[in-house]
């Protein structure tokens, strides 16, 4: 009966028992078509989420992020030491993009005043800016979910220093229906409480124009060691010399010598622009 | 023919009913022109709107709950306007149940009004129901009772036509709305300003325009104290013309959360100010990806109806190198103006909303730390024709700055400036950073 009417395509003539062979041994193994090979999970790999993502604008960075990016439809937490220290220089590659694809940035409750000719040079519009002055940790958590349940964003950043984790994970539900990425910048003391975000990171500055990035909670394994990814904010690029590009050297050096005007400000590189 | 039959939940006879069904009809026209008041009922013929509403029972659905919360107690459907009122009378809401005629001869005879002024004599003669009465003879009843009788009933059978005087558009809106109850929380006045909104929204949809500004006013009742005034009221604007139910009475409640009432309410009015036309965007016929939830426009309005309108911002940038003035904030509803300037120099991603002066020492200025100067000076100075007046006296805002790029180990990269003082010092100030 079977033979007469085979219910699958008729296999090839035996294939080499894939099953005796070690599996660890990659090679050995016959190679999958790629749709399949996409459809595998390895759990020595990054796991994949099913929604999109924006690219950092760093592939070092994304090649350590699930999906190769930051997610969106979901909440992403940034820890840093103290607040206004490199949130710009680490989001602007990526609302770049969304703010050339017409997409607004909402601000809730930023510890100072941004400063658009600034942020200028980091991608951001004016035309594409709007700031939410939000200063109670109420007010900020309200202002936060109403943006992430309408949905009308390109991308939300949101100061929420004394968020509670059961509201972090209201906000998590929340913006699963959010189309734009949704990052909560939070003191680097949250490190050691749970969170519902899937994805975590710290990220410092490094004294030689980079910021050091490390990943602490994500889909996958564990993220080991840290990031340096390189980073010039404020079109300072312009006005750096080479001995500018190493800060820390010129730092040592005045340590080391410990004399006044050993490295005074006359020395520096000029540029002049008269108003 | 599909009419449906609108009753009020209220006695009938009551003051302010006439002011419910005008407001009600107001409300029905959006379905269709055919709206009719019939007795103490609206009454409205649907069968041209079945399909732009997505069908009978879509229709019948939005009827009965935006109805509930307009006052209706019931709405029935039947092939014509006074059988429809009867079934609603009778409390019957599906009309097409069964053949018209059955329906209707089951009905007691109170259902239909001309009925009343011969009540007693019919019921002598034992009639019970409509049926009853259609069972009599024809030439009989006619010449006992007058004709107006046989006309109902013919009508409501439909075997003769009816004609209506149809309730005709106000040009414009004005609802006003008694509240059976004194309210003394200005939130609670929601209840009653919901069931105006949704006239108001009824009367927009009706006249393809959508409204850009409301006022919401309401009369404090006769126990009020002397102080109190009349009434007061509030005027809600909203960004672009809308007739969304939903944000109007979003944006409402969240204006009314922060008013306060001197006195007890007794009675709503409420006003569409701005009204323009408003073009929709048509359905398509192929299911497109609708994106869900409100428009940014939307939730910043909500917002900045809660938290002022100072307090949600856009920038607006000029033409000017001194930091403090090289932008300022709008709120976020007003237009901004079409052109920008663009300074191309290096300019810090925040700044203090005070320049902070710094301590000093070895001439350096310390900010969590000392500060190692990158790169500098950079010169900006000007302002003397920014006059302003400060306690009388005028002064200028001239600035004469130096500013370095200064990096903290702790603090990140600085925008630092060292300007000249009186007596030929100097002091550092911390402006912005570098983020």
């Amino acid at each position: 009966m079977q033979a007469s009417l085979p219910l699958w395509p008729v296999a090839p003539p035996p294939a080499p028992p894939v099953v005796k062979q070690p599996l660890a041994d990659d090679s050995a193994l016959p190679a999958l078509p790629p749709r399949v090979e996409a459809a595998i999970w390895r759990a020595t790999e990054l796991g994949t989420p099913v929604t999109e993502v924006v690219a950092t604008g760093w592939e070092q960075l994304d090649s350590e992020l699930p999906g190769g990016g930051w997610p969106c439809r979901s909440v992403t937490e940034v820890l840093q030491a103290q607040p206004s220290l490199c949130e710009w220089r680490l989001m602007g590659p990526a609302l770049r993009k969304l703010v050339a694809a017409g997409q607004t940035i909402v601000v809730v409750g930023p510890p100072k005043r941004p400063h658009l000719p600034g942020l200028r040079h980091a991608g951001l519009d004016d035309k594409h800016f709007v700031w939410v002055q939000a200063d109670t940790p109420a007010e900020r958590l309200w202002v936060t979910e109403q943006l992430v349940k309408s949905n009308a964003c390109g991308a939300l950043l949101s100061w929420l220093p004394q968020a509670r984790q059961e509201q972090l994970r209201r906000l998590q539900v929340c913006a699963q229906a959010c189309e734009g990425p949704v990052i909560l910048f939070r003191p680097i003391a949250a490190q050691h409480e749970a969170s519902a975000a899937p994805l975590r990171v710290t990220a410092t500055f490094g004294l030689d124009w980079e910021l050091n990035v490390h990943i602490l909670k994500r889909k996958g394994p564990r993220h080991e060691g840290v990031l340096h990814l390189p980073s010039i904010p404020g079109g300072l690029e312009a006005v750096l010399t080479p001995r500018l590009m190493t800060p820390s050297r010129l730092i040592a050096n005045r340590e080391r010598a410990d004399v006044l005007g050993s490295a005074t400000p006359r020395q520096a590189a000029r540029r002049r622009v008269h108003a | 023919m599909y009419w449906a039959a609108l009753l009020l939940d209220k006695p009938p006879g009551d003051a302010s009913t006439h002011d419910e069904l005008r407001g009600l009809a107001t409300w029905a026209l959006q379905f269709t022109p055919r709206v009719a008041i019939v007795d103490d009922a609206v009454c409205m013929e649907v069968e041209a709107s079945l399909r732009l509403f997505g069908g009978k029972r879509a229709l019948q659905e939005r009827v009965r709950s935006e109805g509930a919360e307009l006052g209706v107690a019931i709405a029935a459907w039947a092939p014509t306007a006074l059988g429809a009122l009867a079934f609603a009378r009778a409390d019957v809401e599906n009309g097409f149940a069964r053949p018209l005629q059955e329906g209707l001869d089951r009905l007691p005879m109170e259902v239909l009004s001309v009925v009343e002024p011969h009540r007693p004599t019919l019921a002598r003669l034992g009639c019970k129901t409509l049926g009853d009465i259609r069972r009599l003879p024809r030439v009989g009843v006619s010449r006992r009772f007058d004709k107006e009788l046989l006309g109902a009933l013919d009508q409501a059978y439909g075997i003769k036509p009816a004609v209506h005087r149809w309730e005709e558009l106000p040009e414009t809106f004005s609802a006003r709305l008694e509240l059976g109850f004194r309210v003394e929380q200005a939130e609670a006045l929601m209840f009653g300003a919901r069931r105006l909104l949704l006239q108001m929204c009824g009367w927009l949809a009706a006249r393809h325009a959508g409204t850009a500004a409301f006022t919401l006013k309401w009369a404090h009742d006769t126990m009020r104290s002397k102080t109190a005034g009349l009434g007061g009221e509030l005027t809600v604007r909203t960004g672009a013309f809308t007739r969304n139910v939903g944000h109007l009475s979003r944006l409402l409640s969240e204006n009314l959360a922060k008013t306060e009432l001197l006195a007890p309410v007794g009675e709503l009015t409420l006003v569409a100010v701005d009204v323009e036309p408003l073009e929709e965007v048509s359905a398509s016929l192929l299911p497109d990806t609708v994106r869900q939830g409100e428009t940014l426009c939307e939730v910043l309005e909500r917002i900045s109806a809660r938290l002022g309108p100072d307090r949600v911002v856009r920038p607006v940038m000029t033409e000017d190198h001194r930091i403090e003035w090289a932008q300022f904030w709008r709120p976020a509803a007003e237009k901004l103006p079409r052109e920008t300037s663009s300074i191309d120099v290096p300019q810090p991603s925040w700044v203090l909303p005070e320049p902070l002066r710094l301590a000093v020492r070895n001439h350096r200025p310390l900010y969590q730390g000392t500060l190692q100067m990158l790169a500098g000076p950079h010169r900006i100075e000007g302002g003397w024709w920014h006059r302003v007046e400060d306690e009388g006296a005028e002064a200028t805002k001239q600035v004469a700055r130096d500013y370095w790029v200064a990096l903290s180990e702790h603090a990140g990269v600085l925008w630092v400036y060292q300007e000249r003082l009186a007596d030929d010092d100097a002091a550092w100030f911390l402006h912005g950073i570098f983020a």
